[in-house]
């Protein structure tokens, strides 16, 4: 009863370390109230951490981030877990029992990041950072800026004990083999879950020819290939070698389709003009075809970006939904009927970017407790219960300056809970 | 192309009526359309110029009803269902598709009220019950409204020549009419065309033509070439197939009969194991198979999106093909069998079903038989397929 008499006690728990969830544990901390951030990954960041530039304004997400790392920092009251996951959820607003399982890092607080282990290290993996673009070895860091910077152990690939090198190579004692997953318990007042989203798995796309056709990529890929830390160190070129004179753009890959995700993903239009820009910028003669319904790019800043996209001689805009993808004589042929003409096209290109939409972790992982999760995964908040909130796109789709602001009203709705008559 | 629409200004006049009725008749997912242009790709069959279904889907959208039965493309459809299947909002552009063949199978009859009646369910009674009493009648005023005694010999309740006075002259009458309505429809296209004055189509001496253009057809209809191609609903190209034969086999076997009868003087039955009988049961067996394929098929996939949704249409022929397939076995058998009580009705209602069958060819489902092979020869012709 002590929470409804207006005690400003408990504290907040914030599930996923994304832009959203920063923001949130942020906004709640540096107002005075406790929070727990708790991140499935071995580092902070998310989605964004893995792009190239934002989008209108084409700046960094690094410079973004690193700010938010350095709040984190600085703040006392944020306690952060990484490689962890909510495994249930008990108890009513303003009460909570959380049950959270820490995966083990197998790397300790000793951790320099001299690399040592990486160079005596035997065993490859695919990097999912890098969308399998790349590889590491089974003690790597996630990411040239991922925070906290410590290195991390995939245990599905690590010969641990078997082999063992890397603890011979660390000058520092920095390697635990012997680690195993922890259990432990946080008691809250309220939870906002911002476990983020996932792309859609492309190759369930089986006209388009992913995972099949070498030139074929998605549009998260497109964004590790220009990023100046990703696999090619920014250099866009196509995954069958050589460099680019044509890509094209199939918008709504698997996006307002009730076969695959019968919503719009709201970000890909924008995240496809943004990387035609990419391209025109490294190959000034390269021609862009973006084949769409219908071009989405709310709101002033969003319609000028795309006007002035669109003012590029070198960019073609085609009404017309990619329907199949087949193999060209040196790349790719996308196959789609212009509706404006109303004529079939195949047009041969070096490449094509599927934009492949969100899929919020909630439609394949949901949490259990007191949640209810839409048909599609999103999580629809009581807010006339409070207790328990989503931001960002586990939410809905959004992009990251909208998940932003929600995830900042988000934040004062999970103090309410804590400070509600 | 911006610019040329910009000087010319559009007015769409759309047919409210006509796209209610069109929902009403299959094509209730219409609306749910955003023109992706998804389906035009899908589709085995369009053509790379000017593809179907997408522009037929924003035509029924709008209500451009005129448009739309002077249009070849929904017949060069056979409702694969590919593009339903791949469809992203379930607007199922092969049930519209259906719908608009309905449509204008309407639009095209001869006489127009003959196919107002055959479209609408509520006629569906009056349909049989008028036949129904016009045979009562032939059978009364002749005297044969009984049990005929003795062996089962279907020609002693209605002797050939009775039946023959019924069918020959209706048969030829509805030729008629279905050659009226396939000529509205190869007007409206050839109209259609002229209107767009896109291409004008020299018509070559009537051998030549039907050398280019027509024998062609025939040779992709006998092999159902254009069913082939189909991808998601493979399995209604063999049932098809089934009935098609079925149907050929015994329109042979009816013209051998009736060049019997008046030119040989053979009368039915014939020997079970003669050519002509073996011709007959064997097609009677595969129509029969055929239909019950189609039938299963299209009562399984109630759920499956890539499977066709059925309209009245689709199951009133469906059902009189499936009662005349029956009911010719069961005279069959009751006439071995020699249960006289049971098989001279059932006999009856054999030729009832018949009957029906062919008089309302022009305005059934059955009339894709007349549309399908004009728009394939008006393909074909010019130059689109």
């Amino acid at each position: 009863m002590a929470d409804e008499k207006g005690m400003t006690s408990g504290s907040i728990l914030v599930v996923g370390g994304g832009i959203s969830g920063l923001t949130t544990a942020l906004e709640a901390a540096e107002v005075g109230y406790e929070v727990y951030l708790v991140e499935k990954n071995p580092y902070l960041g998310g989605r964004v951490a893995q792009l190239n530039k934002y989008f209108p304004k084409l700046c960094p997400p690094s410079c973004g981030l690193e700010i938010n790392f350095k709040r984190i920092k600085n703040n006392r009251k944020i306690k952060f877990y990484t490689l962890c996951e909510v495994e249930k959820i008990s108890g009513s607003p303003g009460n909570y029992d959380v049950a959270v399982k820490q995966n083990p890092r197998y790397v300790n607080a000793n951790c320099t990041a001299c690399n040592d282990c990486v160079d005596a290290c035997p065993v490859e993996r695919e990097s999912e950072f890098d969308l399998g673009m790349s590889k590491t070895k089974a003690i790597y860091r996630p990411h040239e800026m991922s925070f906290p910077m410590k290195y991390v152990i995939d245990d599905s690939v690590c010969k641990k004990d078997e082999c063992a090198k890397c603890v011979d190579a660390c000058s520092y004692n920095a390697i635990d083999l012997s680690m195993g997953p922890k259990t432990f318990d946080l008691k809250v007042g309220s939870v906002v879950i911002a476990t983020g989203w996932k792309p859609y798995d492309a190759t369930k796309l089986d006209k388009l020819g992913f995972g099949q056709l070498k030139n074929v990529i998605t549009n998260m890929m497109m964004e590790r290939l220009a990023a100046p830390n990703g696999p090619t160190k920014g250099k866009i070129a196509r995954p069958s070698g050589g460099g680019i004179s044509s890509v094209a753009f199939a918008q709504c890959a698997g996006s307002r389709d009730e076969n695959h995700l019968p919503y719009c993903s709201y970000i890909c239009c924008m995240a496809s003009l943004k990387q035609a820009t990419y391209i025109r910028e490294q190959y000034p003669d390269a021609k862009i075809y973006i084949f769409y319904i219908d071009i989405r790019s709310p709101g002033d800043r969003y319609e000028k970006f795309y006007k002035k996209v669109k003012e590029d001689k070198n960019i073609f805009f085609i009404k017309g939904k990619v329907a199949e993808i087949e193999e060209g004589s040196t790349g790719v042929i996308i196959i789609a009927e212009n509706a404006l003409t109303g004529e079939k096209m195949r047009q041969e290109v070096d490449m094509a970017v599927l934009a492949t939409g969100m899929m919020p972790t909630g439609a394949e992982t949901k949490i259990s407790g007191d949640i209810t999760y839409n048909e599609d995964g999103f999580i629809i908040a009581d807010l006339e219960k409070g207790g328990i909130f989503a931001a960002g796109c586990a939410k809905k789709p959004a992009d990251v300056m909208a998940s932003a602001q929600n995830a900042t009203g988000t934040a004062l709705k999970a103090i309410q809970t804590l400070v509600r008559r | 192309m911006a610019a040329e629409s910009a000087k010319t200004v559009t007015t769409v006049e759309p047919d409210l009526d006509f796209i209610k009725a069109l929902k009403k008749s299959g094509g209730d997912t219409l609306k749910k359309c955003m023109q992706c242009a998804n389906c035009s790709v899908a589709c085995p069959l369009a053509p790379d110029s000017k593809p179907f279904p997408r522009k037929e889907m924003i035509w029924a959208g709008w209500g451009l009803k005129d448009k739309l039965a002077a249009n070849p493309d929904v017949w060069l459809c056979h409702q694969c269902n590919d593009c339903s299947l791949y469809c992203p909002r379930g607007a199922k552009p092969g049930d519209v598709l259906a719908a608009i063949r309905n449509m204008a199978i309407r639009e095209n009859a001869f006489p127009k009220f003959l196919g107002n009646i055959v479209a609408e369910k509520k006629y569906l009674p009056l349909l049989f019950i008028v036949p129904a009493v016009l045979f009562f009648l032939i059978l009364s005023v002749t005297g044969h409204l009984n049990i005929p005694a003795g062996e089962v010999v279907f020609s002693k309740l209605l002797p050939v020549m009775y039946v023959d006075t019924v069918f020959v002259p209706t048969a030829f009458l509805m030729a008629f009419f279905a050659f009226k309505g396939v000529m509205n429809f190869w007007k409206s296209l050839v109209d259609a065309d002229a209107k767009q004055g896109t291409k004008r189509y020299l018509t070559p001496p009537l051998p030549h033509f039907v050398k280019m253009y027509i024998l062609p057809v025939v040779s992709d209809i006998l092999t159902h070439v254009r069913f082939k191609k189909c991808g998601s609903n493979r399995d209604r190209y063999t049932a098809h197939l089934g009935i098609f034969y079925g149907f050929v086999g015994l329109f042979i076997v009816t013209n051998v009969v009736m060049v019997g009868h008046y030119i040989f003087h053979i009368d039915t039955p014939f020997s079970m194991v003669g050519p002509v009988k073996l011709l007959a049961n064997f097609s009677a067996i595969i129509l029969f198979i055929g239909t019950t394929l189609v039938i299963r098929n299209r009562m399984a996939d109630a759920d499956d999106p890539g499977a066709s949704g059925s309209s009245y249409s689709d199951w009133s022929l469906l059902w009189v093909i499936y009662a005349v397939t029956i009911t010719g076995i069961l005279s069959q058998v009751l006439r071995l069998s020699g249960i006289a009580v049971l098989a001279y009705p059932m006999y009856f209602a054999h030729l009832l079903c018949v009957f029906c069958l062919f008089i309302y060819l022009p305005y059934s489902k059955l009339a894709h038989l007349l549309y399908r092979t004009t728009a394939m020869v008006y393909a074909k012709y010019t130059g689109r397929d």
